[in-house]
Protein backbone atom coordinates (compact mmCIF):
# COMPACT_ATOMS: atom_id res chain seq x y z
CA UNK A 1 0.00 0.00 0.00
CA UNK A 2 3.11 2.23 -0.12
CA UNK A 3 2.26 5.79 -1.34
CA UNK A 4 -1.43 5.16 -1.41
CA UNK A 5 -1.56 4.22 2.27
CA UNK A 6 -0.89 7.66 3.85
CA UNK A 7 -3.54 9.38 1.74
CA UNK A 8 -6.09 6.64 2.41
CA UNK A 9 -5.28 6.92 6.08
CA UNK A 10 -6.02 10.67 5.97
CA UNK A 11 -9.38 9.99 4.36
CA UNK A 12 -10.24 7.35 6.94
CA UNK A 13 -9.24 9.51 9.89
CA UNK A 14 -11.44 12.34 8.56
CA UNK A 15 -14.45 10.14 7.93
CA UNK A 16 -14.16 7.93 10.98
CA UNK A 17 -13.08 10.36 13.67
CA UNK A 18 -14.19 8.07 16.52
CA UNK A 19 -11.86 5.25 15.45
CA UNK A 20 -8.53 5.33 17.21
CA UNK A 21 -7.08 1.93 16.27
CA UNK A 22 -4.37 1.21 13.74
CA UNK A 23 -5.06 1.59 10.03
CA UNK A 24 -3.64 -1.35 8.08
CA UNK A 25 -4.51 -3.12 4.87
CA UNK A 26 -6.39 -5.72 6.90
CA UNK A 27 -8.85 -3.17 8.31
CA UNK A 28 -12.51 -3.95 7.53
CA UNK A 29 -15.71 -1.97 7.93
CA UNK A 30 -16.80 -4.33 10.71
CA UNK A 31 -13.99 -3.01 12.92
CA UNK A 32 -14.94 0.65 12.53
CA UNK A 33 -18.30 1.62 13.99
CA UNK A 34 -18.83 4.67 11.78
CA UNK A 35 -18.00 2.72 8.60
CA UNK A 36 -21.54 1.92 7.48
CA UNK A 37 -22.68 1.55 3.89
CA UNK A 38 -23.33 5.27 3.36
CA UNK A 39 -19.94 6.18 4.81
CA UNK A 40 -18.43 3.53 2.54
CA UNK A 41 -19.78 5.44 -0.46
CA UNK A 42 -18.21 8.63 0.89
CA UNK A 43 -14.92 6.83 1.39
CA UNK A 44 -14.90 5.36 -2.09
CA UNK A 45 -15.76 8.66 -3.78
CA UNK A 46 -13.11 10.54 -1.79
CA UNK A 47 -10.63 7.87 -2.88
CA UNK A 48 -11.76 8.27 -6.50
CA UNK A 49 -11.13 12.02 -6.31
CA UNK A 50 -7.85 11.78 -4.50
CA UNK A 51 -6.36 9.17 -6.82
CA UNK A 52 -8.10 10.14 -10.07
CA UNK A 53 -9.73 6.73 -10.60
CA UNK A 54 -13.26 5.43 -10.99
CA UNK A 55 -14.70 2.23 -9.54
CA UNK A 56 -17.61 0.17 -10.85
CA UNK A 57 -20.47 -0.71 -8.55
CA UNK A 58 -19.37 -4.36 -8.57
CA UNK A 59 -15.85 -3.37 -7.56
CA UNK A 60 -17.18 -1.28 -4.68
CA UNK A 61 -19.44 -4.09 -3.48
CA UNK A 62 -16.62 -6.63 -3.67
CA UNK A 63 -14.06 -4.76 -1.55
CA UNK A 64 -13.00 -6.98 1.34
CA UNK A 65 -10.80 -4.59 3.28
CA UNK A 66 -8.73 -1.43 3.03
CA UNK A 67 -5.85 -3.28 1.39
CA UNK A 68 -8.17 -4.43 -1.39
CA UNK A 69 -9.13 -0.81 -2.00
CA UNK A 70 -5.46 0.19 -2.17
CA UNK A 71 -4.72 -2.69 -4.57
CA UNK A 72 -7.58 -1.66 -6.82
CA UNK A 73 -6.40 1.94 -6.88
CA UNK A 74 -2.88 0.81 -7.75
CA UNK A 75 -4.18 -1.46 -10.53
CA UNK A 76 -6.26 1.37 -11.99
CA UNK A 77 -3.43 3.85 -11.85
CA UNK A 78 -1.41 1.34 -13.90
CA UNK B 1 -26.98 -15.01 11.53
CA UNK B 2 -29.90 -13.19 13.12
CA UNK B 3 -30.83 -16.12 15.40
CA UNK B 4 -27.62 -15.62 17.32
CA UNK B 5 -28.46 -11.99 18.03
CA UNK B 6 -29.41 -10.60 21.38
CA UNK B 7 -31.90 -7.78 20.78
CA UNK B 8 -31.27 -6.21 24.16
CA UNK B 9 -27.72 -5.62 23.19
CA UNK B 10 -28.75 -3.89 20.01
CA UNK B 11 -31.19 -1.54 21.71
CA UNK B 12 -30.67 -1.30 25.46
CA UNK B 13 -33.96 -0.54 27.17
CA UNK B 14 -36.04 -1.62 24.17
CA UNK B 15 -39.62 -2.60 24.87
CA UNK B 16 -41.28 -5.72 23.39
CA UNK B 17 -42.58 -4.08 20.20
CA UNK B 18 -39.20 -2.57 19.33
CA UNK B 19 -37.50 -5.90 20.00
CA UNK B 20 -39.89 -7.69 17.66
CA UNK B 21 -39.39 -5.06 14.98
CA UNK B 22 -35.61 -5.26 15.23
CA UNK B 23 -35.78 -9.06 14.95
CA UNK B 24 -38.03 -8.82 11.88
CA UNK B 25 -35.78 -6.22 10.27
CA UNK B 26 -32.62 -8.23 10.85
CA UNK B 27 -34.26 -11.37 9.49
CA UNK B 28 -34.80 -9.46 6.23
CA UNK B 29 -31.57 -7.46 6.35
CA UNK B 30 -28.91 -9.09 8.54
CA UNK B 31 -26.21 -6.77 7.18
CA UNK B 32 -27.98 -3.92 8.94
CA UNK B 33 -27.04 -5.16 12.39
CA UNK B 34 -24.08 -2.82 12.85
CA UNK B 35 -26.16 0.18 11.75
CA UNK B 36 -29.01 -0.64 14.15
CA UNK B 37 -26.62 -1.34 16.98
CA UNK B 38 -25.14 2.11 16.53
CA UNK B 39 -28.58 3.67 16.07
CA UNK B 40 -29.70 2.42 19.48
CA UNK B 41 -26.36 2.50 21.29
CA UNK B 42 -27.57 5.26 23.60
CA UNK B 43 -30.70 3.25 24.41
CA UNK B 44 -34.28 3.29 23.22
CA UNK B 45 -36.78 5.65 24.84
CA UNK B 46 -40.56 5.50 25.30
CA UNK B 47 -41.15 7.30 22.02
CA UNK B 48 -39.31 4.51 20.16
CA UNK B 49 -41.51 1.90 21.80
CA UNK B 50 -44.72 3.76 21.01
CA UNK B 51 -43.54 4.27 17.43
CA UNK B 52 -42.63 0.58 17.14
CA UNK B 53 -46.09 -0.38 18.43
CA UNK B 54 -47.75 1.90 15.87
CA UNK B 55 -45.63 0.64 12.99
CA UNK B 56 -46.26 -2.96 14.01
CA UNK B 57 -50.00 -2.31 14.06
CA UNK B 58 -49.90 -0.65 10.63
CA UNK B 59 -47.80 -3.48 9.20
CA UNK B 60 -50.00 -6.26 10.59
CA UNK B 61 -49.42 -9.46 8.63
CA UNK B 62 -47.18 -7.62 6.18
CA UNK B 63 -44.31 -6.88 8.56
CA UNK B 64 -41.83 -9.14 6.77
CA UNK B 65 -42.62 -7.50 3.44
CA UNK B 66 -42.28 -4.02 4.92
CA UNK B 67 -38.86 -4.99 6.23
CA UNK B 68 -37.92 -6.15 2.72
CA UNK B 69 -39.18 -2.83 1.39
CA UNK B 70 -36.95 -1.00 3.86
CA UNK B 71 -34.00 -3.04 2.69
CA UNK B 72 -34.82 -2.11 -0.89
CA UNK B 73 -35.07 1.58 0.06
CA UNK B 74 -31.68 1.47 1.78
CA UNK B 75 -30.19 0.06 -1.45
CA UNK B 76 -31.91 2.68 -3.60
CA UNK B 77 -30.65 5.48 -1.36
CA UNK B 78 -27.13 4.05 -1.53
CA UNK B 79 -27.17 4.22 -5.33
CA UNK B 80 -28.31 7.83 -5.20
CA UNK B 81 -25.62 8.58 -2.61
CA UNK B 82 -22.95 7.34 -5.01
CA UNK B 83 -24.26 9.59 -7.78
CA UNK B 84 -24.60 12.54 -5.40
CA UNK B 85 -21.09 12.23 -3.95
CA UNK B 86 -19.57 11.97 -7.42
CA UNK B 87 -21.58 14.66 -9.17
CA UNK B 88 -22.46 17.06 -6.35
CA UNK B 89 -26.11 17.10 -7.41
CA UNK B 90 -29.24 14.94 -7.30
CA UNK B 91 -29.80 12.68 -10.29
CA UNK B 92 -33.26 13.95 -11.26
CA UNK B 93 -33.96 17.59 -11.95
CA UNK B 94 -37.57 17.68 -13.11
CA UNK B 95 -40.78 16.98 -11.25
CA UNK B 96 -42.19 15.24 -14.34
CA UNK B 97 -39.38 12.64 -14.19
CA UNK B 98 -39.99 11.99 -10.49
CA UNK B 99 -43.71 11.74 -11.03
CA UNK B 100 -43.35 9.23 -13.86
CA UNK B 101 -40.71 7.15 -12.06
CA UNK B 102 -42.13 7.23 -8.55
CA UNK B 103 -45.48 8.87 -7.68
CA UNK B 104 -47.41 7.46 -10.65
CA UNK B 105 -46.13 3.90 -10.18
CA UNK B 106 -48.17 2.32 -7.37
CA UNK B 107 -45.87 -0.68 -6.88
CA UNK B 108 -42.75 1.49 -6.66
CA UNK B 109 -44.44 4.08 -4.48
CA UNK B 110 -45.86 1.53 -2.04
CA UNK B 111 -42.47 -0.09 -1.59
CA UNK B 112 -40.90 3.32 -1.12
CA UNK B 113 -43.42 4.52 1.47
CA UNK B 114 -43.29 1.20 3.35
CA UNK B 115 -39.52 1.59 3.56
CA UNK B 116 -39.91 5.19 4.65
CA UNK B 117 -42.33 4.09 7.36
CA UNK B 118 -39.65 1.89 8.94
CA UNK B 119 -37.03 4.60 8.47
CA UNK B 120 -39.02 6.67 10.98
CA UNK B 121 -37.64 4.30 13.59
CA UNK B 122 -34.33 3.18 12.11
CA UNK B 123 -33.01 6.61 11.11
CA UNK B 124 -32.41 8.67 14.21
CA UNK B 125 -32.98 11.97 12.43
CA UNK B 126 -36.40 10.79 11.24
CA UNK B 127 -37.32 9.70 14.76
CA UNK B 128 -36.16 13.04 16.18
CA UNK B 129 -38.30 14.95 13.65
CA UNK B 130 -41.38 12.86 14.35
CA UNK B 131 -40.95 13.23 18.13
CA UNK B 132 -40.54 16.98 17.71
CA UNK B 133 -43.73 17.08 15.65
CA UNK B 134 -45.66 15.38 18.43
CA UNK B 135 -44.05 17.01 21.45
CA UNK B 136 -43.03 20.46 20.26
CA UNK B 137 -45.18 21.37 17.24
CA UNK B 138 -48.65 19.96 17.92
CA UNK B 139 -48.93 21.31 21.50
CA UNK B 140 -48.46 24.83 20.06
CA UNK B 141 -51.65 24.53 18.00
CA UNK B 142 -54.79 26.09 19.41
CA UNK B 143 -57.79 23.91 20.14
CA UNK B 144 -60.07 23.05 17.22
CA UNK B 145 -57.19 23.24 14.79
CA UNK B 146 -57.97 22.59 11.14
CA UNK B 147 -54.96 20.55 10.09
CA UNK B 148 -53.68 19.83 6.57
CA UNK B 149 -50.79 17.63 5.55
CA UNK B 150 -49.34 18.09 2.09
CA UNK B 151 -47.70 14.83 0.97
CA UNK B 152 -48.59 12.54 3.91
CA UNK B 153 -46.97 9.51 2.19
CA UNK B 154 -47.14 6.66 4.75
CA UNK B 155 -49.50 8.69 6.95
CA UNK B 156 -47.60 8.65 10.25
CA UNK B 157 -47.46 12.43 10.72
CA UNK B 158 -51.13 12.78 9.84
CA UNK B 159 -51.97 10.04 12.33
CA UNK B 160 -50.12 11.83 15.14
CA UNK B 161 -51.94 15.05 14.26
CA UNK B 162 -55.29 13.26 14.32
CA UNK B 163 -54.49 11.65 17.68
CA UNK B 164 -53.69 15.04 19.20
CA UNK B 165 -56.65 16.36 21.16
CA UNK B 166 -56.32 19.87 19.71
CA UNK B 167 -56.97 18.76 16.14
CA UNK B 168 -60.53 19.33 15.00
CA UNK B 169 -60.25 18.19 11.37
CA UNK B 170 -57.62 16.35 9.42
CA UNK B 171 -57.03 16.74 5.68
CA UNK B 172 -54.37 15.16 3.46
CA UNK B 173 -53.39 16.10 -0.09
CA UNK B 174 -51.07 13.90 -2.08
CA UNK B 175 -50.22 13.53 -5.74
CA UNK B 176 -49.80 9.76 -5.44
CA UNK B 177 -52.80 7.38 -5.32
CA UNK B 178 -50.58 4.78 -3.61
CA UNK B 179 -49.78 7.23 -0.81
CA UNK B 180 -53.44 8.00 -0.21
CA UNK B 181 -54.18 4.27 -0.04
CA UNK B 182 -51.42 3.88 2.57
CA UNK B 183 -52.77 6.77 4.63
CA UNK B 184 -56.16 5.05 4.64
CA UNK B 185 -54.52 1.77 5.67
CA UNK B 186 -52.63 3.49 8.49
CA UNK B 187 -55.77 5.09 9.94
CA UNK B 188 -57.82 1.91 9.56
CA UNK B 189 -55.15 -0.19 11.28
CA UNK B 190 -55.18 2.17 14.26
CA UNK B 191 -58.99 2.37 14.17
CA UNK B 192 -58.95 6.14 13.84
CA UNK B 193 -61.59 8.10 11.93
CA UNK B 194 -60.50 8.45 8.30
CA UNK B 195 -59.07 11.85 7.36
CA UNK B 196 -60.40 13.71 4.38
CA UNK B 197 -58.07 12.88 1.49
CA UNK B 198 -57.61 14.54 -1.88
CA UNK B 199 -55.59 13.28 -4.82
CA UNK B 200 -54.00 16.48 -5.98
CA UNK B 201 -50.83 18.38 -6.74
CA UNK B 202 -50.40 21.00 -4.03
CA UNK B 203 -50.26 23.68 -6.69
CA UNK B 204 -53.61 22.63 -8.13
CA UNK B 205 -55.68 21.94 -5.02
CA UNK B 206 -58.17 24.68 -4.23
CA UNK B 207 -57.08 27.16 -1.63
CA UNK B 208 -58.53 26.52 1.79
CA UNK B 209 -57.91 27.90 5.26
CA UNK B 210 -55.94 25.87 7.75
CA UNK B 211 -54.65 26.59 11.25
CA UNK B 212 -51.91 23.99 10.93
CA UNK B 213 -50.02 22.56 7.94
CA UNK B 214 -47.49 19.73 7.94
CA UNK B 215 -45.16 19.83 4.96
CA UNK B 216 -42.59 17.16 5.62
CA UNK B 217 -40.05 15.83 3.12
CA UNK B 218 -41.86 17.31 0.14
CA UNK B 219 -39.98 20.58 -0.53
CA UNK B 220 -36.91 18.77 -1.91
CA UNK B 221 -39.21 16.92 -4.33
CA UNK B 222 -40.29 20.11 -6.06
CA UNK B 223 -38.88 22.22 -8.89
CA UNK B 224 -40.26 25.39 -7.36
CA UNK B 225 -39.85 25.23 -3.57
CA UNK B 226 -40.27 29.00 -3.14
CA UNK B 227 -43.66 28.90 -4.85
CA UNK B 228 -44.65 25.90 -2.72
CA UNK B 229 -43.89 27.83 0.46
CA UNK B 230 -45.85 30.81 -0.84
CA UNK B 231 -48.70 28.35 -1.29
CA UNK B 232 -48.32 27.14 2.30
CA UNK B 233 -48.44 30.77 3.42
CA UNK B 234 -51.66 31.38 1.47
CA UNK B 235 -53.29 28.21 2.78
CA UNK B 236 -52.69 29.24 6.40
CA UNK B 237 -55.16 31.34 8.31
CA UNK B 238 -53.50 34.45 9.79
CA UNK B 239 -51.65 33.25 12.91
CA UNK B 240 -51.69 29.67 11.59
CA UNK B 241 -48.60 27.48 11.95
CA UNK B 242 -46.65 25.20 9.63
CA UNK B 243 -44.25 22.33 10.28
CA UNK B 244 -41.80 22.45 7.38
CA UNK B 245 -39.25 19.65 7.21
CA UNK B 246 -36.70 19.20 4.43
CA UNK B 247 -33.31 17.50 4.36
CA UNK B 248 -29.96 18.96 3.39
CA UNK B 249 -27.55 16.87 1.26
CA UNK B 250 -29.85 13.87 1.21
CA UNK B 251 -30.14 12.09 -2.15
CA UNK B 252 -33.12 9.82 -2.87
CA UNK B 253 -34.69 8.52 -6.09
CA UNK B 254 -37.21 11.38 -6.29
CA UNK B 255 -35.27 14.30 -4.78
CA UNK B 256 -34.87 17.20 -7.16
CA UNK B 257 -33.91 20.33 -5.26
CA UNK B 258 -30.62 20.20 -3.40
CA UNK B 259 -30.38 22.31 -0.25
CA UNK B 260 -26.73 22.49 0.75
CA UNK B 261 -27.21 24.13 4.14
CA UNK B 262 -30.01 24.35 6.71
CA UNK B 263 -29.85 28.13 6.33
CA UNK B 264 -30.92 27.83 2.68
CA UNK B 265 -34.18 26.26 3.88
CA UNK B 266 -34.74 28.75 6.70
CA UNK B 267 -34.16 31.65 4.27
CA UNK B 268 -36.70 30.24 1.84
CA UNK B 269 -39.31 30.05 4.61
CA UNK B 270 -38.63 33.69 5.57
CA UNK B 271 -38.80 34.77 1.92
CA UNK B 272 -42.32 33.28 1.75
CA UNK B 273 -43.44 35.85 4.32
CA UNK B 274 -43.60 33.39 7.22
CA UNK B 275 -42.22 34.05 10.70
CA UNK B 276 -39.94 31.52 12.37
CA UNK B 277 -41.08 30.12 15.69
CA UNK B 278 -38.41 27.44 16.15
CA UNK B 279 -35.85 25.39 14.21
CA UNK B 280 -34.62 21.82 14.72
CA UNK B 281 -31.48 20.53 13.01
CA UNK B 282 -31.14 16.74 13.17
CA UNK B 283 -28.07 15.29 11.42
CA UNK B 284 -28.40 11.77 10.03
CA UNK B 285 -26.86 8.69 11.66
CA UNK B 286 -26.15 10.45 14.94
CA UNK B 287 -23.40 12.71 13.55
CA UNK B 288 -22.72 15.98 15.37
CA UNK B 289 -23.89 19.11 13.61
CA UNK B 290 -20.31 20.30 13.09
CA UNK B 291 -19.32 17.04 11.51
CA UNK B 292 -22.43 16.90 9.36
CA UNK B 293 -21.70 20.39 8.04
CA UNK B 294 -18.04 19.66 7.44
CA UNK B 295 -18.62 16.38 5.59
CA UNK B 296 -21.84 17.56 3.89
CA UNK B 297 -23.88 14.82 5.51
CA UNK B 298 -27.67 14.81 5.52
CA UNK B 299 -29.33 17.09 8.09
CA UNK B 300 -33.08 17.09 8.64
CA UNK B 301 -34.03 20.73 8.92
CA UNK B 302 -37.36 21.52 10.50
CA UNK B 303 -38.83 24.99 10.71
CA UNK B 304 -41.93 25.75 12.72
CA UNK B 305 -43.28 28.80 10.93
CA UNK B 306 -46.22 31.09 11.47
CA UNK B 307 -48.26 33.24 9.14
CA UNK B 308 -48.23 36.75 10.63
CA UNK B 309 -51.58 37.98 11.97
C1 LIG C 1 -41.08 11.49 0.92
S1 LIG C 1 -42.84 11.45 1.07
C2 LIG C 1 -43.07 12.24 2.63
C3 LIG C 1 -43.94 11.46 3.59
C4 LIG C 1 -44.09 12.07 4.98
N1 LIG C 1 -44.67 13.39 4.92
C5 LIG C 1 -42.75 12.11 5.70
O1 LIG C 1 -42.25 13.20 5.99
O2 LIG C 1 -42.15 11.05 5.96
C6 LIG C 1 -43.33 12.67 -0.10
C7 LIG C 1 -44.82 12.66 -0.39
O3 LIG C 1 -45.16 13.87 -1.06
C8 LIG C 1 -45.98 13.57 -2.17
N2 LIG C 1 -45.81 14.67 -3.15
C9 LIG C 1 -44.71 14.92 -3.91
N3 LIG C 1 -44.91 16.01 -4.67
C10 LIG C 1 -46.17 16.46 -4.41
C11 LIG C 1 -46.96 17.54 -4.91
N4 LIG C 1 -46.48 18.38 -5.82
N5 LIG C 1 -48.21 17.71 -4.40
C12 LIG C 1 -48.70 16.85 -3.48
N6 LIG C 1 -48.00 15.81 -2.98
C13 LIG C 1 -46.76 15.61 -3.43
C14 LIG C 1 -45.50 12.21 -2.63
O4 LIG C 1 -46.47 11.54 -3.40
C15 LIG C 1 -45.23 11.52 -1.30
O5 LIG C 1 -46.38 10.89 -0.80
Amino acid sequence: MSQIQPELEDILRTLFDEYEGPITGALTAAEVEQWDSLANVQLVVLAERTFGVRFSTAEIAGLANLGALADLIRAKQG
Amino acid sequence: MSQALDDREIAPGAGPALKRLIAAQLAAFPEHEGFLRRRFAAGADDFCESLATTIETIAGEDLARLCEDYRWLAGAVLEEELFFRREGRYRLSSFAEAEALVYADPAYMTRYMNGLLLSQLWWSNHTAVLAWFRDRYLPGNGTQARHLEIGPGHGLFLLLAEQDGRTESCVGWDISPASLALVEKTFAALRRPAPSLLLSNLFEAQLGRFDSIAFSEVLEHLEAPAEALARVHDLLAPGGRAFINAPVNSPAPDHITLFETPEAIVDLVLAAGLEIEDVLLAPAAGASLDRARKLKLAISTVVIARRPL
